[in-house]
């Protein structure tokens, strides 16, 4: 022990990493328990995000350009479906209207306020990707002054695509729902079974991020295609926001297990605008 | 004015910092490919410190660009700021003896970052932040490899040329 005590070299290099270690496990703790960040790390995020934003500018201009080529090149394509589509279309406006209208007499009949399927919507744009593909963060450039809060869902092209983990004064960190962070809040699922049951689970990531249906009872009564929706359970998201559809039933390596595999309804490539959701109802 | 040009570097990194970032999500599609890492900010640093072999305070400037780095990209501290030193300082001392080719730069910054690539799945896997496996590990290394490539080819010139000009917190003018 004198010896060790006396070479420096030594006594430094374990102090060295002693202080490695603490840094990283106080950290990583900062980021899973506070609700906002420190305002170092919080005013660092915003300084980045604004160089960002510069930077963004001119590449959103060329990357929107490159898009506009190709979307001119699917037009016909695009415009004989979609023609197909507005009849359906105004018929379902029409019908959801006076759903939403009796919906409304019916919660002002039984002295309902805000049920678990009201939120609202804040629009984003993706500024930033981290750097490796093994974290799956995203920064958009709205934060605390938007009301964005830790943990609101967070959506893009029609579908649940990850969560808020970190929000700053003018930025905020999206960890997407293909993550395989061990510490991550997974989402509060259901889905209609064949039986017309609503069958409950939670999202996991299983192999090469796919999403899988966990923890569901009666999970055998799930057939392919059925939608996939949050059931609002989590205190964290409202309910009915899409996750996906069931792509296949498979049984777990054991044999033991149903499996569920979900193909994402959301743009999780290429999500460069986003809505966050704000849940109506508290915890 | 003359002050600030002592801290030129700073502001490249921080623009280069800015770039990754966009990059990486303009650009996700290709780094797809492999599971490839964005490595622009290390590939940066580590031009830097070959370039700027005898100057003591750039481990100080790998330390700044690492913690911000972390904080920006993964919320926590400790990946670059740690490794960006790290790799920062052990290229300075190996800049001694490498010949004065582009090559050699290219080598060294190649095995630096199949270090730092290593050193960040193993953090990111100790504190549960990602569980990948070793294989991926061994799959992502060609790909980052190019991409490492193509960025020490883009930017080696400009790198060289801000090192000679604006070297971290020298002042250059007590020379002339």
């Amino acid at each position: 022990m004198k010896k060790f005590l006396q070479n420096k070299k030594l006594l430094s290099a374990v102090v060295a990493v002693i202080l490695v270690f603490t840094i990283l496990g106080g950290s990583v703790s900062l980021r899973n328990k506070r609700n906002t960040p420190l305002i170092i790390q919080s005013f660092g995020n915003d300084v980045v995000a604004v160089g960002s934003r510069i930077i963004d500018f001119p590449l959103s201009f060329v990357s929107g350009s490159l898009n506009n080529v190709h979307d001119l090149l699917n037009t016909q394509d695009e415009n004989n479906y979609l023609k197909s589509q507005v009849t359906e279309l105004e018929q379902a406006k029409a019908r959801n209207s006076s759903l939403e209208a009796e919906n409304k007499q019916l919660k002002s009949a039984l002295k309902l306020k805000e049920t678990l399927t009201d939120y609202d919507m804040v629009q984003a744009s993706v500024i930033s990707r981290s750097p490796d593909s093994w974290t799956d963060l995203l920064v958009i450039n709205k934060g605390t002054t938007s009301g964005l809060r830790k943990n609101m869902a967070v959506m893009s092209g029609g579908g649940v695509i990850g969560r808020i983990i970190e929000v700053s004064a003018a930025s905020a960190k999206v960890e997407l729902i293909t993550t395989s962070d061990k510490s991550a809040n997974r989402f509060a699922v259901q889905a209609q079974a064949t039986n017309g049951k609503k069958v409950h689970g939670i999202i996991t990531v299983i192999g090469d991020k796919t999403l899988a249906f966990t923890q569901a009872i009666d999970s055998k009564k799930l057939k392919r295609g059925t939608k996939i929706y949050t059931s609002g359970m989590g205190g964290n998201s409202p309910k009915g926001l899409l996750i996906g559809t069931i792509s296949a039933t498979t049984h777990d390596s054991f044999g033991l297990s149903d499996l569920i595999k979900i193909n994402p309804a959301g743009e999780l490539n290429d999500p460069s605008i986003v809505t966050v959701i704000q849940r109506k109802v508290s915890d | 004015m003359k002050t600030l040009r002592k801290f030129t570097l700073v502001l490249a990194l921080y623009v280069a910092l800015a770039i990754s970032g966009s990059l990486s999500f303009y650009l996700h599609q290709f780094f797809s490919i492999g599971n490839a890492a964005n490595l622009l900010v290390p590939v940066s640093m580590m031009l830097i410190a070959l370039f700027d072999d005898t100057n003591n305070k750039e481990v100080w400037l790998a330390l700044g660009a690492g913690i911000v780095s972390d904080i920006y990209f993964f919320g926590i501290i400790g990946i670059y700021a740690i490794s960006l030193p790290t790799i920062s300082w052990l290229l300075q001392k190996s800049a001694r003896f490498l010949p004065e080719v582009f090559w050699a730069k290219v080598l060294a910054v190649l095995i630096a970052s199949v270090l730092i690539e290593v050193y960040t799945w193993l953090i990111l896997n100790m504190t549960g932040l990602s569980s990948i496996g070793i294989l991926k590990l061994v799959q992502s290394i060609l790909p980052t490899l190019c991409w490492v490539f193509i960025f020490v080819c883009a930017t080696y010139k400009l790198w060289w040329n801000l090192v000679l000009n604006y070297p971290f917190m020298v002042n250059l003018d007590n020379y002339r």
